[in-house]
């Protein structure tokens, strides 16, 4: 009864605290230090190219205007805002501060040339235009325009910028928007970042299905140039030579502000008649054969039959998976992964050192920090580079926040997938609070770079302890709610207990790890085990549980939320004074972003979100590595472990049993 | 930290009287060995009865100036938290190895991701086929000498280029 209470008053609690949303336009939770649009001051330039050769994406021009005595090769700066990730590192190397940031962030365009700025475009600071309101036509349009319904397909990373438009902070369904399964039951296709060429086959077919009228939304630079991507051999660089889209919005990811103002124009435009663009799919333009989908050959004459779960669902994230079905019991399944695959290791060799900080947290999503930690690490265990205490310090912090928002968003996805979506909404809009702290402590939400060889960026502002204590309250707080709504909840617990059941050994022998692994009673986590950056002497306790089931997982979770605030607490109140960044090599040498590292290879584990990351980086004395090997967490879990822990289990069980394991396709793929 | 690098060393050393290692490196808790390919066999079996029983990584390096990739897996011992990597070399002109899938059963996954990724054989893992990619029909894409860069433009740059 007492936990029948409890969740009343949870309810009750919510309905009196002050609203979760944020109003919209113009309240915008922005922080000062957001990386947005660079502003350029033409009269400190001294056009020495050093922002042009740094630029990892190729997204600066030099163009040549009148020479001065300041600047005597006449070059400046265009940014093309097609490409521009926002990583900052022009603005670093800039020798004379004539590039620097201003915390704008909404840059989309009905026509992407427009994105390309030139240097007098870069040195108006940013203003934001709101569209101006066309006459209603009819009503037609007018309730077109007030119930977008958008196809649910998680593409690419981008779209973690569209998630809290589901949550209870940007809220979509105010603005009549809706996410649809079907592709027939929807208006827009929303392309949420990099398309593979496996992905583009599923898109264009989306895109057939859906009745016209009909419009897309590309987010994010890599449809658009490939972005980050743009020598990736599996990426496709301009998506308008498959399908027209119609708004497209510039970022890396784009914040979730853009996307509200990108629908504002969609909205907009309809009202006024707007029936996007003419329908055209051009299959010719790439490769386009599908191969056909590994069915595992289901006997017609008995009761089964074979299925293809994903990868348009939004239990699958972008994976797919061939199950033979018995009725609905799965009789056998095996993965088919491969839609985010980027091919990294690739794309490393020909970045420096230094530039693939910025390359590296895209390898996952859901968790870029731990990435950019795991990367830097073994750099600087390559260059014998030792790291300052207080750089250190603030490392836990970032990677901790990291954990705690990835674990948020899991338990988020545990409530959509047994159909409690309030406890989704509410989690995930909990969320958005921490990804706005750490936007304080790094300059962007969701892929910091806050890591450099040598130790971090840059030092906290004199606030941020308060603010980040505040969030420490606030959390620990709704960690109850949560407890009432879910975790204590009868109906959740027979959803999710007994199922799924990894026995510790199934589950070393298949490679799980991180919580997953500790859920089946082992104690194994490398922050006590191996431990690295300052984590032994802020001290932890690792979470276990025995059963192994769906259940303990998540609970495992939820626990660690809580671990890691305490980590976060401790870390900031005995952060230790001193710098936050070493500049020299052992050898003397400056870190640049050209650093040669010298010859040899190092191994560096570390405790992600998900489990055990490991960088293996092999180097040959170049400022570029010879190769790197990313062994990620959910390899063995998903695409080894997954798919033999779903036999006689039912249909319905699946979305439940993949996100109690916490997936991350991205990471897989790689 | 005491008993664990002790046991590190004790075992090390039965571990380089028993087999033939032409390099090995002991940093921190990881073990570094390099061998023939027989006895990369060899020691799969050994360490996995030894309690090496999660296997973290079946990998490929392409020295393409010797001629060479170089393969190599890293386990882990849970209990005393040690990490060995083991590593060979074999002619990138033969590029077949025997297959650790009996052994550990999360290196038939990374097998296959190398084959796919390297075109490295491994004999006797029975899930070889096509992973990540769809259709692919050029040198596998991680070998040094497959030339991303006409490729990418190739693909997908010449639309607009002309
Ligand atoms: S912020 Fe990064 S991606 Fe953007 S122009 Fe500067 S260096 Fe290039
Ligand atoms: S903006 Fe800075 S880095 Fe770029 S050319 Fe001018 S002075 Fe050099
Ligand atoms: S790399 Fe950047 S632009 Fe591309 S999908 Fe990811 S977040 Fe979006």
């Amino acid at each position: 009864m007492s936990r029948i209470f409890k969740a009343i008053k949870s309810v009750l609690g919510l309905a009196v605290s002050k609203p979760m949303t944020f109003s919209f336009p113009p309240d915008m939770p922005l922080t000062e230090l957001y990386r947005g649009r660079q502003l350029y001051k033409p009269e400190l330039c001294k056009g020495c190219k050093i922002c042009a050769n740094v630029c990892p994406n190729n997204a600066i021009q030099m163009l040549e205007r009148e020479k001065s005595e300041e600047n005597k090769t006449g070059l400046q700066p265009q940014i093309d805002f097609r490409k521009c990730c926002f990583c900052g590192l022009c603005v670093d190397n800039c020798p004379t501060g004539a590039l620097s940031f201003t915390n704008f962030p909404i840059l989309l365009t009905m026509k992407p040339e427009t994105l390309n700025y030139t240097p007098e475009m870069l040195a108006v600071p940013p203003t934001l235009e709101h569209p101006e309101a066309p006459k209603i036509k009819n009503t037609v349009s007018w309730a077109r325009s007030r119930s977008i319904w958008i196809v649910n397909y998680m593409t690419g990373c981008c779209f973690i910028e569209a998630v809290p438009w589901v949550a209870s902070s940007f809220d979509m369904e105010r603005f009549g928007l809706l996410a649809v399964g079907s592709p027939r039951h929807a208006d827009a296709l929303l392309v949420g970042g990099y398309v593979t060429p496996k992905t583009l086959k599923r898109i264009i077919r989306i895109y057939s299905l859906m009745p016209q009228p009909k419009w897309v939304i590309a987010l994010g630079n890599c449809p658009m140039t490939g972005g980050t991507y743009w020598d990736s051999y599996n990426t496709i660089k301009d998506i308008s030579k498959y399908i027209p889209v119609d708004i497209w919005i510039a970022g890396c990811p784009p914040r979730p502000e853009p996307i509200g103002v990108a629908v504002v124009h969609a909205i907009q435009a309809i009202q006024g008649g707007y029936l996007g663009k003419e329908e055209k799919t051009d299959t010719d333009a790439g490769k386009m054969e599908v191969s056909p989908y590994p069915l595992l050959g289901a006997d017609a004459n008995k009761t089964e039959f074979d299925m293809v779960f994903g990868s348009q669902h939004p239990a699958s994230g972008n994976f797919n998976m061939a199950l033979k079905l018995d009725g609905e019991i799965i009789v056998d399944a095996i993965p088919y992964p491969g839609y985010l695959h980027r091919g990294f290791e690739k794309l490393m060799e020909y970045r420096t050192w230094l530039q693939n900080i910025m390359l590296v947290p895209r390898i996952c999503v859901l968790d870029g920090a731990s990435y950019e930690l795991a990367y830097s690490g073994v750099t600087e265990k390559l260059a014998g580079i030792q790291v300052p205490i207080r750089g250190q310090y603030l490392r836990v912090v970032q990677a901790e926040l990291s954990r705690i928002q990835s674990h948020l968003m899991n338990l988020g996805f545990g409530g959509a997938a047994t159909g409690f979506d309030t406890i989704e909404r509410l989690i995930w809009g909990d969320r958005d609070q921490v990804l706005l702290l750490l936007e304080e402590l790094t300059g962007a939400r969701i892929y910091h770079i806050f890591n450099t060889i040598g130790g971090v960026r840059r030092d906290i502002q004199p606030d941020f302890q308060q603010k980040a204590e505040q969030l420490i309250h606030f959390l620990r707080e709704r960690l109850q709610t949560y407890d009432n709504l879910l975790i204590h909840n009868k109906t959740f617990i027979d959803r999710t207990e007994g199922l799924g059941i990894l026995s510790k050994e199934t589950a070393i022998q298949n490679d799980v790890t991180g919580p997953n692994l500790r859920a089946s009673g082992v104690d194994f986590d490398i922050r006590t085990a191996t431990p690295y950056e300052a984590y032994q002497e802020v001290g932890i306790n690792t979470v276990t549980a025995t059963k192994g089931d769906a259940y303990h997982r998540f609970l495992c979770r939820r626990l660690e939320i809580e671990e890691s605030l305490n980590i976060i607490e401790h870390a900031l109140d005995q952060l230790p004074s001193g710098p936050v960044c070493e500049t020299k090599t052992p050898e003397d040498k400056k870190i640049t972003w050209r650093l040669k590292i010298p010859a040899g290879e190092a191994f560096h584990c570390i405790e992600a979100g998900r489990g055990e990351l490991c960088f293996h980086a092999i180097s040959t004395g170049e400022n570029t590595p010879y190769r790197i090997k990313v062994r990620g967490p959910t390899f063995g879990t998903i695409l080894v472990m997954f798919p033999k822990l779903l036999h006689g289990m039912k249909i319905a069980d699946v979305p439940v049993t993949y996100w109690s394991l916490d997936q991350c396709p991205a990471d897989h793929d790689r | 930290m005491k008993d664990k690098a002790l046991e590190l060393t004790a075992f090390s050393t039965a571990l380089k009287s028993h087999y033939a290692l032409s390099e090995f490196e002991i940093r921190e808790n990881l073990l570094t060995l390099t061998t023939d390919t027989t006895t990369y066999v060899d020691l799969s079996t050994y360490l996995k009865d030894q309690g090496f029983s999660r296997c973290l990584t079946v990998a490929v390096i392409d020295w393409i100036d010797q001629g060479e990739f170089e393969i190599y897996y890293v386990v882990h011992h849970l209990e005393s938290n040690i990490y060995v990597k083991v590593a060979t070399r074999i002619a990138r002109s033969k590029p077949a190895i025997t297959s650790l899938s009996t052994i550990w059963k999360s290196a038939t996954m990374h097998e296959r991701e190398m084959w796919e990724l390297f075109g490295v054989n491994f004999v006797g893992n029975t899930m070889l086929k096509p992973l990540f990619l769809e259709n692919w029909t050029e040198k596998p894409p991680l070998r040094k000498d497959f030339n991303w860069h006409t490729y990418v433009d190739k693909e997908y740059f010449k639309a607009r280029e002309k």
